[in-house]
């Protein structure tokens, strides 16, 4: 009985068996992975590709999550133009500074400055406002495919690997004079070279641990209640 | 079970003890220019910590009060306590010393410890080398000083005092008939001391008087009843301590100065200065056969002021690089400096001014070779590629392009990073451990702006928002106005426009359309540094806008400084 499915198989398996006769794998092709927090594993279902250039728009915060894993396991980083960044956000997402090196303003060397980290450093992140011109950005990515070096930039990169777009972002925890900024789910719009039209994908970027807690107490708390209330009863 | 204890032979050094009697009171003379046959004190609290040894004689005693020991001698010169001189001034007595042994371990002021084996084997016999040690002491220092040699610590200081030379093998029968309290001059800490004096006192009062009475005791029940004090007090007592001495460096920093024939103010005069200066620390280190971690450059002006910056550096994976390396920071610092730019972060900045002497000091000298890696093996490729590529980038775009950062106390997202130069070395101004109360609450803004910018937060009326001195808001927050883009040629059309409220154009900045506010918490005060000519008054605000398709939009921090409402940072 031929259904779609091994149809599909029998399909896949064959392009595969041409693939590998004329090593045109597409593994081969692919760098390896940098490793990424499990949060964002929707966004990039593939991974943080080394030689990639991801341009995020909209999220400072998001472009720190996403390296923030492979600074950890011991990648070198490098911010470059980026004199807004708040260092201290970047410490509690899990960038080690001691491996940070942070070139606020590169000015007119601009694009010499990338061309150095993108050779040395394994993570570069690029702010917006760089005098880099549109030839220069594809000279940038050509050398980070070679070096293995993932290029993270704010706003737009024309021809990125991958896209990401910050639509929305709905914070929790602020009242009308009271509470503080707790949880924050962003929405954000993935679009890539090699991907089809624009996927949405919901993050909760920002978790606060107290009010889990304080929540699994109350719950807790309630049980123990209902309990109480059959034993009363 | 004491018994086999007693008898197991316990390879212990054997040590040279060299005794300054009364140091603390013999350094104070010496600085005071008192002659060493004048009755002297050094009073420290309540008693008298050392006499000399005519205050001695005239019957003054150690731990006499002042007024008892004026009555005894009423030409008693009575000196102050001072630990660091007694350090210093006894500097003078270790390198004495050292000229004529390779290592000594500076037990406490005023009490050198020295390994006698091969400096006995060098000058022949132990009469020698005791002989030598208090003759080089004498004509190099000018103190008097005994010495004494035996196995284990406390027979040799006790030998020492006596100035005497105990046999291999008689520690212990020489320290046995030894009252209880002689324990106390093994001590080298006040800490310590204070313990064992309490050990002897309860020693003394269960009836044992004599050393041999107490080493004859079983070593397990000594244990057993007075913890670790007495078995150290055990140990001692029978000449079975085994720790050897601990000699310190006999190699200081290596240092290259240059003194500048008239007062260097350009920084062309400076840049074959440094080149030179570096090249002689660079012939330094290698006629020393060391390396070094770190390399402080320091600088005096012609106002009297001392400069001082150091920089990290690794000469030894630079073997020939490290002149290069070394001038370019060298020049560095100086044209910061001269041109009073880059001075000292966090401190205040002196004033520019021109240069008269400049010094480079090796520091954390280690023989090359000697070089520890770190526990989990040597430093990987990439990292010495990324300090490589960074370094390149200094020199690219100068010193202050390429900065480390790390985190430091605070109470402000801005405060709580501090930015130092690639490669520089420098302490956080502030502990992060410290508890900082008031602190802006987690989760860390991921923009904080460079310098604030002024924003308008106006009520529901459109005037703006106050908070009195009591905390309380004029009225809730209702819409935020920020500064537009300077690209935005809508809003600079609408600041032209005359019903933007003024007529043509003005200076002050182009503001954006009014944002509604969601929600907003605070105000939260931080009032720092009250004392000081940084001082601020603030209160903070967290806000959480509406865009203008009327999804949620940003959160902001704001802060209201001096009446006039700032931007502080982004949760975007």
């Amino acid at each position: 009985m031929e259904t779609q499915g091994t149809r599909l198989a029998a399909a896949r398996a064959a392009l595969r068996a041409v693939e590998t006769r004329m090593g045109a794998d597409r593994k081969a092709t692919e760098g390896p992975l940098l490793e990424l927090d499990d949060a964002l594993v929707p966004l990039l279902p593939r991974g943080l590709r080394k030689g990639q250039v991801i341009a995020v728009e909209g999220s400072t915060s998001l472009v720190l999550a996403l390296v923030a894993r492979a600074s950890l396991d011991g990648a070198w980083t490098a911010m470059v133009g980026m004199p807004n960044v708040g260092m201290l956000a970047a410490a509690r997402r899990g960038i080690d500074l001691a491996r940070v090196a942070l070139i606020p303003y590169p000015g007119v060397q601009a694009p010499a400055t990338l061309g150095v980290c993108i050779d040395d450093m394994d993570v570069v992140m690029v702010g917006q406002g760089l005098a880099i011109s549109d030839a220069d950005r594809r000279r940038l990515a050509a050398r980070a495919r070679e070096s293995g070096c993932v290029v993270v930039a704010m706003g737009r990169w024309p021809g990125a690997h991958v896209q990401l777009t910050v639509d929305g972002a709905r914070w929790a925890g602020l009242g009308a004079g009271e509470g503080r900024l707790r949880e924050r789910d962003m929405t954000v719009a993935i679009t890539g070279r090699s991907t089809g039209p624009a996927r949405r994908v919901v993050v909760c970027l920002d978790v606060d641990t107290q009010s889990v807690r304080r929540g699994a107490t109350v719950r807790r708390a309630a049980l123990e209640d209902r309990a109480l209330g059959t034993g009363a009863a | 079970m004491s018994v086999p204890l007693r008898d197991a032979t316990v390879a212990t050094v054997r040590r040279v003890v060299l005794w300054v009697p009364d140091w603390p009171v013999v350094a104070a003379m010496a600085q005071a220019g008192i002659g060493v046959d004048a009755p002297a004190a050094v009073l420290h609290g309540k008693g008298m910590l050392a006499v000399s040894a005519a205050a001695r004689a005239a019957g003054v005693r150690r731990g006499m009060r002042k007024r008892m020991a004026q009555r005894a001698c009423p030409e008693l010169t009575i000196l102050s306590h001072d630990e660091g001189r007694d350090a210093r001034e006894f500097e003078a007595v270790a390198a004495a010393a050292e000229n004529v042994v390779s290592g000594v371990e500076i037990s406490r002021p005023g009490l050198l410890m020295i390994p006698s084996e091969g400096a006995a084997r060098f000058h022949g016999s132990e009469e020698a080398l005791a002989e030598a040690l208090v003759t080089r002491v004498v004509e190099d220092a000018g103190y008097e000083s005994s010495v004494g040699i035996a196995d284990g610590l406390l027979a040799a200081v006790m030998a020492a005092r006596a100035n005497s030379l105990i046999q291999r093998g008689q520690s212990h029968d020489f320290l046995a008939p030894l009252p209880v309290d002689t324990l106390v001059h093994a001590t080298m800490e006040r800490t310590q001391r204070a313990e064992v004096e309490a050990l002897v006192s309860v020693l003394v009062r269960l009836g044992l008087t004599r050393l041999g009475d107490f080493t004859a005791l079983p070593s397990a029940d000594v244990m057993a009843r007075f913890g670790q004090v007495g078995a150290w007090a055990q140990r001692m007592a029978r000449g079975e301590d085994v720790a050897p001495p601990v000699l310190r460096r006999a190699e200081g920093d290596i240092a290259v100065e240059y003194v500048f024939e008239e007062p260097a103010e350009r920084i062309e005069q400076l840049a074959f200065v440094a080149v030179h200066v570096a090249g002689q620390l660079d012939a330094a280190l290698l006629a020393a056969a060391s390396r070094c971690a770190r390399v402080r450059i320091g600088a005096r002006t012609v106002t009297g002021d001392e400069l001082v910056r150091v920089w990290r550096t690794d000469v030894g994976s630079r073997s020939g690089a490290f002149t290069k390396h070394m001038a370019d920071r060298v020049r560095w610092q100086l044209e910061g400096w001269l041109s009073g730019t880059g001075a000292g972060t966090g401190t205040a900045s002196p004033q520019p001014a021109p240069l008269t002497a400049l010094t480079l000091t090796a520091e954390d000298v280690v023989p090359l070779g000697a070089e520890q890696s770190f526990l989990w093996g040597g430093t990987s490729g990439a990292d010495a590629r990324a300090h490589r590529a960074m370094e390149r980038l200094q020199g690219l775009l100068g010193p202050e392009g390429v900065l480390a950062v790390s985190e430091q106390g605070g109470r402000t997202p801005r405060d709580r990073v501090h930015a130092l130069a690639w490669g520089q070395e420098g302490e956080p101004a502030r502990r992060v451990s410290h508890p900082w109360p008031g602190r802006v609450p987690d989760p860390a803004p991921a923009t904080v702006l460079a310098s604030p910018v002024e924003i308008h937060v106006l009520d529901a009326g459109g005037s703006p928002v106050r908070v009195d001195r009591r905390l309380a808001v004029s009225a809730p927050p209702t819409w935020v106005r920020l500064q537009a883009d300077p690209a935005d040629r809508v809003a600079r059309a609408a600041h032209r426009h005359p019903s933007s409220g003024h007529v043509g154009g003005s200076d002050g900045p182009v503001w954006a359309a009014p944002l509604p506010v969601e929600a907003w918490a605070g105000p939260w005060p931080i009032v720092e540094r009250w004392w000081s000519s940084e001082a601020s008054r603030r209160a903070f605000l967290q806000v959480a806008l509406r865009d203008d398709a009327g999804n949620s939009g940003p959160a902001l921090l704001i802060a209201l400084h001096e009446g006039r409402w700032m931007l502080e940072a982004v949760y975007d």
